[in-house]
């Protein structure tokens, strides 16, 4: 047995059909309001809360947006204020327990990295506040051409972060208790036999998407490739747009603007998603731009994914999901640049030998 | 994650301080004095900044220009130069403004006890390292020599007028200025700030030269000082970047891996030779 398999062996689990499964969801909801992925259109998914559990949909390659639009939202109002007398209140953020239903490895494992970097240093409220309580029920999933997880070593079957995990099995599922908090949500519901006892076998899955060497390299390869060629040639394809940013399930930077109502007396100061691909995200006061070319700005983001952050953390801060590849309107893919930068290293290795 | 909890902080959250004194320096600076809520001190660090709000106008990081050593309040020289500093320039004495901070590193100047002190200073650069050389005028018998260079671009840009008079007549203090471009009444030094260094006689391993100005200054004032055989180790600069949030977050003022609001904005300058985007 394999050490994934043997992992995966150790957890109390349940056989639960496809209907069960539904029924669990209604349950949940009963204890905590429940995110799941829904369609979005023909070919889109996004996390929704759940209304009808019927409308969840349990396979599915990615949704658009990460989850951490729940823990960081696209825009958010940090205060409120009052120009006139010039005073200001923050507004509540309420800690309530919310479960995140059918969530992949990939996702536990960005919000791990954005826990990492809203607490290190200054432990920011807001963040810890919708985080605190959070519940996740993860699923396993079939990689398409952009997933690329296993790369930077997260499993489709990693259950680290999660409560439970749902691993498909014949016309229906495996599901995991992994931690108390799982166990006590399992323990309350009454539709589930006693425990199953079968073995679990994972099939190793193909990936097609690759990164051609082992993770732990990485950090290396980008010791040496600062000033490589590979960035102006994709900076040349590149257009600037930042879709990879924003659609990034670890990037977690911002812009800060105050926006005042039509009365001109209230207002807001407000946080939106911003990104280190946008022309503007460098410049200073006076004018003065220090990431002024797509080649410099690409660099950046890419070093903070496998580099800048990582050197503290030590975790890679790209997880593998294949958004930024998947979503970018010029067909740039992450592993491409990797694997480019890669062969640089390996041509510059080979000359400073000879 | 509940553990963290604990120390979980309302970073965005500014205090209501007030404008306590306002001084024309220059057609676009203005020097403002702020007094914080029960005229409590701000206890920052010579270099260090806070972020100023006005509601409705946004927030922007503003160095400090005033000696922790003179207080209560203490001193912002404010460029009007975007939306939130056009409008403090419209701010009088009483005026309330939201202050975050202080933010960043700051000097550490019991580290120059002892040594001679050389500061470099190019336009509104003057303004944060002013509280550095406040400090060491307030400690005047813990530090060597004090020489100041200055450069602006002319004669109308020249700030604190009152201080560079004092300056300028202190028997220990080497104040030396220099304009890009004079104009009919200038009789002073004519050319950029590096003309100024060759001809100092200095103790090099026992000088500590510290550089603040506009992005361009840097890299011809860090040649001058290899010329003058200044040890790297002995030099300090103050880097100016987007420091929208300050507290290590927005990643708007990242140089490489270093966030200027955290490990800056004053760096040793052996640490940010190595990062190509710093200067």
């Amino acid at each position: 047995m394999n050490a994934l398999d043997e992992k995966l062996n150790r957890f109390t689990k349940y056989k639960i059909s496809e209907q069960t499964l539904r029924k669990f969801i209604d349950y949940l909801k009963q204890q905590a309001p429940v995110f799941a992925p829904h369609h979005n259109g023909e070919a889109s998914y996004s996390y929704e809360c759940v209304e009808n559990s019927a409308e969840v949909v349990l396979s599915y390659p990615r949704t658009m947006q990460p989850l951490k639009k729940y823990f960081l939202p696209p825009r958010e109002v940090l205060l409120n204020f009052n120009i006139k007398d010039n005073t200001f209140s923050k507004p509540e953020i309420i800690e309530e327990t919310r479960i995140f239903f059918a969530v992949h490895s990939y996702e536990m494992a960005s919000l791990k990295r954005l826990d990492y970097s809203f607490t290190q240093g200054h432990v920011e409220s807001n963040y810890v506040s919708r985080r605190k309580y959070a519940i996740f029920v993860g699923i396993s999933y079939t990689p398409d051409e952009s997933h690329f997880s296993k790369s930077v070593g997260i499993d489709v079957e990693e259950t680290e972060g999660f409560d439970l995990f749902l691993l498909p099995v014949g016309d229906g599922y495996f599901l995991l208790e992994i931690t108390d908090t799982g166990k006590r949500l399992v323990e309350g519901f009454p539709g589930l036999a006693a425990p199953d006892t079968t073995e679990i076998k994972t099939e190793p899955l193909q990936f097609k998407s690759k990164i051609k060497y082992h993770h732990n390299r990485l950090p290396a390869v980008f010791d040496h490739v600062y000033k490589s060629k590979v960035w102006d040639k994709y900076a040349e394809i590149c257009v600037g747009c930042g879709t990879c940013n924003l659609l990034c399930s670890t990037c977690y930077c911002f812009d800060i603007r105050d926006e005042v109502d039509l009365d001109a007396e209230h207002g807001t100061r407000t946080r939106y998603w911003d990104g280190c691909m946008l022309n503007t995200f460098a410049e200073v006061a006076g004018g003065e731009n220090f990431r002024g070319s797509l080649a410099r700005r690409t660099r950046h983001r890419l070093y903070r994914k496998f580099k800048y952050i990582t050197a503290k953390s030590e975790m890679l801060h790209c997880v593998g999901c294949g958004r930024c590849s998947h979503f970018c309107p010029v067909g740039i893919s992450m592993t491409d640049i990797v694997n480019d930068l890669i062969t640089d290293y390996e041509e510059k290795q080979n000359k400073e030998k000879i | 994650m509940e553990n963290l909890a604990q120390h979980a902080e309302d970073l965005y959250c500014p205090e209501i301080a007030t404008i306590t004194r306002v001084e024309t320096l220059t057609a676009s600076e203005k020097r403002f004095e702020i007094t914080m809520p029960g005229n409590r001190p701000l206890n920052h660090k010579p270099g260090q900044f806070v972020e100023v709000s006005i509601f409705g106008f946004g927030e922007a990081p503003i160095s400090i220009c005033s000696s922790p050593t003179r207080g209560p309040s203490f001193d912002l020289t404010v460029r009007a130069t975007g939306r939130l500093t056009d409008k403090m320039h419209l701010l009088e004495a009483g005026s309330q403004i939201g202050i975050r901070g202080p933010f960043g590193n700051g000097f550490d100047p019991q580290d120059f006890k002892g040594r001679d002190m050389l500061f470099i200073c190019g336009g509104i650069g003057l303004a944060p390292l002013k509280s550095l050389i406040d400090y060491t005028l307030d400690r005047r018998n813990d530090f060597g020599r004090i020489i100041i260079l200055y450069g602006t671009k002319n004669p109308a840009e020249i700030l604190f007028p009152e201080e560079i008079e004092k300056w300028q007549q202190q028997t220990d203090i080497e104040f030396v200025m220099t304009v890009d471009q004079a104009d009919e009444q200038w009789q002073g030094h004519v050319g950029v700030i590096t003309t100024l260094i060759p001809p100092l006689e200095l103790d090099v391993k026992n000088t500590i030269a510290t550089v603040v100005g506009p992005p361009v200054m840097y890299k011809f004032v860090l040649m001058s000082l290899k010329g003058k055989r200044i040890p790297d180790e002995n030099i300090y600069l103050s880097l100016e970047r987007r420091m929208k949030c300050g507290v290590g977050k927005c990643g708007h003022c990242q140089i490489n891996d270093t966030y200027v609001c955290q490990d800056g904005p004053v760096y040793h300058y052996p640490h940010v030779k190595q990062l190509e985007e710093a200067v």
